[in-house]
């Protein structure tokens, strides 16, 4: 091994707010698949239950997007770590694309280089936009929409009614479950299936010399 | 032998059509047309003037029932031939001899000793099941068991409680029926404001709507008494939809008397996860000139449909949605595209990464 630098690439904020996120979107998961189809699961016991547990887990995630959501805004780095800029759409995606589907069966490293400030490839940053920027805020919004019709029927009535608020809700979270699957998988392409995950429990990653990561 | 069989064929027949009779004969009143029953009463009682207010019938509501078809000398046998002047008190019929059944069943139930027929039913203005909607039959429990205080005492275990109180009648929960149907109500912004409450639009309200034709055209376009998909999705599409819209409310096929908190409604899934098939049957409950309602039969499946039919009638578990579900696995199975195809071409080729990192020690 050539000299190994250690880099923070991970803030506190972001770490907890990630690892809330992903154990509240998980249990939405689970317990939305109860509640849309109860006579085939019956995981978390009464039908009452899993809603408590969907409704309290849809607030935790609501509260913890706000957080991560203030805090990259707070720090300013929102625009530069998430948003492609004109070149990265046009070359990077693709050489990226590339690196994923070609080069890295070849064990060649990754084009992309990460640093805090610029710590997502194009691919990286174009999917985590559309999660974060589109999909997890209509999700919550409709969420928090049907847990509170009576109250709300004026704003519902203006999206459509509750049966497009449904199905809204519904598709997105299948996209979100779609995105898991891959991210969670994505996570595991590093020089060691852990190299990714490490970083994101202790903020702490490692480079090796120039050979930078094959980051995601 | 032949002969006997007709005998023993008679003799059931004719045992058949006496019982038969005896039934027809049980409430011991015939009850064809209304003509005539009341009339002489009604010279008086209809007209506040004649009497006091707390003595006036309401005819509108009156002449519909099945009691103005029995008439006001069934119920009062005891009118003297000197009234009122005589100022005798009259006799009132028990509604026990009439309707021995129900009386039995609520004579049974927890609930006997808390209200009388009386405090539920106004002898003048009865409805059938079918006749009322579910906010009147509401009326009839929060004289006794005010909204406010059912929302409180509910909201302890029911989730969302003000949804379900309000799209559920009480017998929904605390009587036992067999089979349940949703009834879709027209309602409407109170006083043409766009911003306005929603209550239930009444007779006259829809009449005026319909300028001169039949209310039931509002919905009925073709005027078959039948309600098809097209035609609800062609009402929820038209303009008056911001002032107009359907309400889907859950009523029990019977009501019993047995009135008590029943174990099984405690159990969301009684409702929610009686899987689709349950929901087929719904009908739509139009006002009546009188009060009542009309239902007209809709056909299958409306609130099943993923948007056009009902689109403000969803209840979670129970009326998804079969093509959006084919949707939602679609997504997910795309999302698993990477994990294993990604994944498969990464074990095959796992040997050219491993050289690269010899390369590099
Ligand atoms: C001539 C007008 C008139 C007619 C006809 C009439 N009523 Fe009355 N009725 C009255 C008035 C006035 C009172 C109120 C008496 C009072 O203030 O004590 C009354 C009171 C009553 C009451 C309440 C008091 C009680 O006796 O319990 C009943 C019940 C009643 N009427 C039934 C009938 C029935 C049934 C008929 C038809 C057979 C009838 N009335 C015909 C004028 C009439
Ligand atoms: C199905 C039986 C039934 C029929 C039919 C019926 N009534 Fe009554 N009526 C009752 C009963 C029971 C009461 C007592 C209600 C109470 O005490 O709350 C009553 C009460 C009354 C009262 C007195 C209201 C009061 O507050 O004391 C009047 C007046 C009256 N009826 C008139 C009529 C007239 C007129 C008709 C025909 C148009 C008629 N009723 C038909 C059962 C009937
Ligand atoms: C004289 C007999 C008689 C009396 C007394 C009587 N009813 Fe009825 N009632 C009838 C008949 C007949 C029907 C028609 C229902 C049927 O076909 O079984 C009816 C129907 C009803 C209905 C259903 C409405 C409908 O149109 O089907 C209700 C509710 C009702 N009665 C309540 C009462 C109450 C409450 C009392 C006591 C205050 C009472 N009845 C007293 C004869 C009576
Ligand atoms: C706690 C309220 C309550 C009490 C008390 C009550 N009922 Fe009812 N009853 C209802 C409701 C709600 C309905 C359904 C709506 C309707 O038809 O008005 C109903 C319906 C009926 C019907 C029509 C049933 C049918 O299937 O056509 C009859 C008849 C009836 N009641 C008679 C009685 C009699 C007789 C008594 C007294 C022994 C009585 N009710 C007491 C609430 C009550
Ligand atoms: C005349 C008053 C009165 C009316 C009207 C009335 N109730 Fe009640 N009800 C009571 C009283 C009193 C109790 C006992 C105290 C309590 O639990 O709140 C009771 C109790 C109950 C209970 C609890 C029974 C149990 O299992 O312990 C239920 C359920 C109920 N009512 C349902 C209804 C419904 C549904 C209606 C309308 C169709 C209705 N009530 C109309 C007075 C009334
Ligand atoms: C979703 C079904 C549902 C609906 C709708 C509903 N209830 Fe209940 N209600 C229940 C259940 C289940 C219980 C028993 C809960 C408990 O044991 O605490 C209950 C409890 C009650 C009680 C108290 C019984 C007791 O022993 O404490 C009363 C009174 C009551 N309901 C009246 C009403 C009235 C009035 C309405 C209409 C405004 C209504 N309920 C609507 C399901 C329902
Ligand atoms: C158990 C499931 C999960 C695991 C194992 C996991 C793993 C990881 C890892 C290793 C990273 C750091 C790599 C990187 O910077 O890209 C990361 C980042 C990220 N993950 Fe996850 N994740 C999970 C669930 C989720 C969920 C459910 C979401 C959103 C719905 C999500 C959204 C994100 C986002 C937006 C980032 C970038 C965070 C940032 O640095 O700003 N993750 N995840």
């Amino acid at each position: 091994m050539s000299e190994n630098k250690m880099i923070y690439l991970q803030p506190t904020p972001v770490r907890i707010w990630h690892w809330l996120n992903a154990l509240g979107i998980v249990t939405l998961c689970i317990t939305g698949i109860q509640i849309r189809f109860p006579e085939f699961m019956a995981i978390f016991g009464s039908y009452k239950t899993a809603i408590m547990l969907h409704n309290t887990a849809g607030i935790v995630v609501s509260l913890s997007f706000s957080l991560w959501f203030f805090y990259y805004k707070m720090s300013g780095k929102l625009a530069k770590i998430y948003v492609p800029k004109p070149d990265e759409l046009k070359y990077g995606l693709v050489r990226q694309a590339f690196f994923y589907f070609f080069r890295y069966f070849r064990g060649d490293p990754s084009p992309h280089h990460a640093t805090p400030d610029n710590k997502f490839n194009p691919m990286q940053k174009s999917a985590y936009l559309a999660i974060m920027f589109v999909l997890m805020p209509l999700v919550a919004l409709t969420g928090i929409l049907l847990m509170n019709v009576t109250p709300l029927r004026e704003l519902i009535l203006l999206s459509g009614g509750l049966k497009i608020l449904v199905a809204v809700h519904f598709l997105l979270a299948c996209s979100l479950g779609a995105f898991l699957f891959t991210h969670v998988y994505l996570a595991t392409l590093g020089r060691t299936p852990t190299a990714y995950i490490k970083p994101m429990w202790s903020g702490w990653e490692e480079t090796e010399g120039d050979e930078a990561e094959v980051h995601h | 032998m032949k002969e006997t069989e007709n005998l023993l064929l008679l003799i059931a027949g004719i045992t058949l059509l006496a019982v038969a009779a005896a039934h027809a004969g049980e409430e011991g009143y015939s009850y064809g047309s209304i003509e005539g029953k009341s009339d002489t009463c009604l010279a008086c009682h209809r007209d506040g003037k004649a009497v006091a207010p707390r003595y006036r019938i309401d005819t509108g509501q009156y002449n519909h029932t099945s009691h103005a078809r029995i008439g006001c000398a069934a119920c009062h046998d005891g009118i003297s031939p000197g009234h009122p002047a005589d100022r005798i008190v009259s006799k009132k019929t028990s509604c026990n001899q009439c309707h021995r059944d129900t009386a039995e069943e609520y004579g049974r139930s927890k609930h006997a000793g808390k209200a009388s027929c009386g405090d539920c039913h106004n002898p003048h203005q009865v409805s059938a099941p079918e006749e009322i909607s579910g906010q009147e039959m509401n009326r009839m429990c929060a004289s006794c068991h005010s909204k406010e205080a059912m929302e409180a005492r509910h909201a302890a275990w029911l989730p969302q409680a003000d949804l379900h109180l309000g799209m559920l009648p009480c017998v929904t929960c605390h009587t036992a029926s067999e089979n349940y149907l949703i009834t879709l109500h027209i309602i409407k912004r109170d006083g043409d404001n766009p911003y306005g409450e929603f209550r239930l639009a009444t007779f006259a309200e829809l009449d005026k709507l319909a300028e001169g034709k039949d209310i039931r055209s509002l919905i009925d376009t073709n005027s078959d008494t039948y309600i098809s998909l097209e035609e609800l999705r062609q009402f929820n599409q038209k303009q008056n939809q911001r002032l107009l819209r359907l309400q889907g409310v859950m009523v029990p096929e019977q009501v019993t008397h047995d009135f008590k908190a029943l174990e099984s409604r405690w159990n969301c899934t009684f409702c929610h996860a009686s899987g689709p098939k349950a929901m087929q049957r719904s009908t739509l409950a139009l006002p009546e000139r009188n009060g009542s309602f009309t239902r007209i039969d809709v056909e299958k499946g409306a609130v099943l449909e993923a948007l056009g039919s009902t689109p403000d009638f969803y209840m979670t578990g129970a009326t998804r949605n079969a093509t959006l579900n084919k949707v939602g696995l679609a997504i997910i199975a795309g999302g698993l595209v990477m994990p294993v195809g990604h994944g498969f071409l990464r074990f095959v080729t796992r040997k050219n990464r491993k050289e690269r990192s010899h390369r590099h020690e």
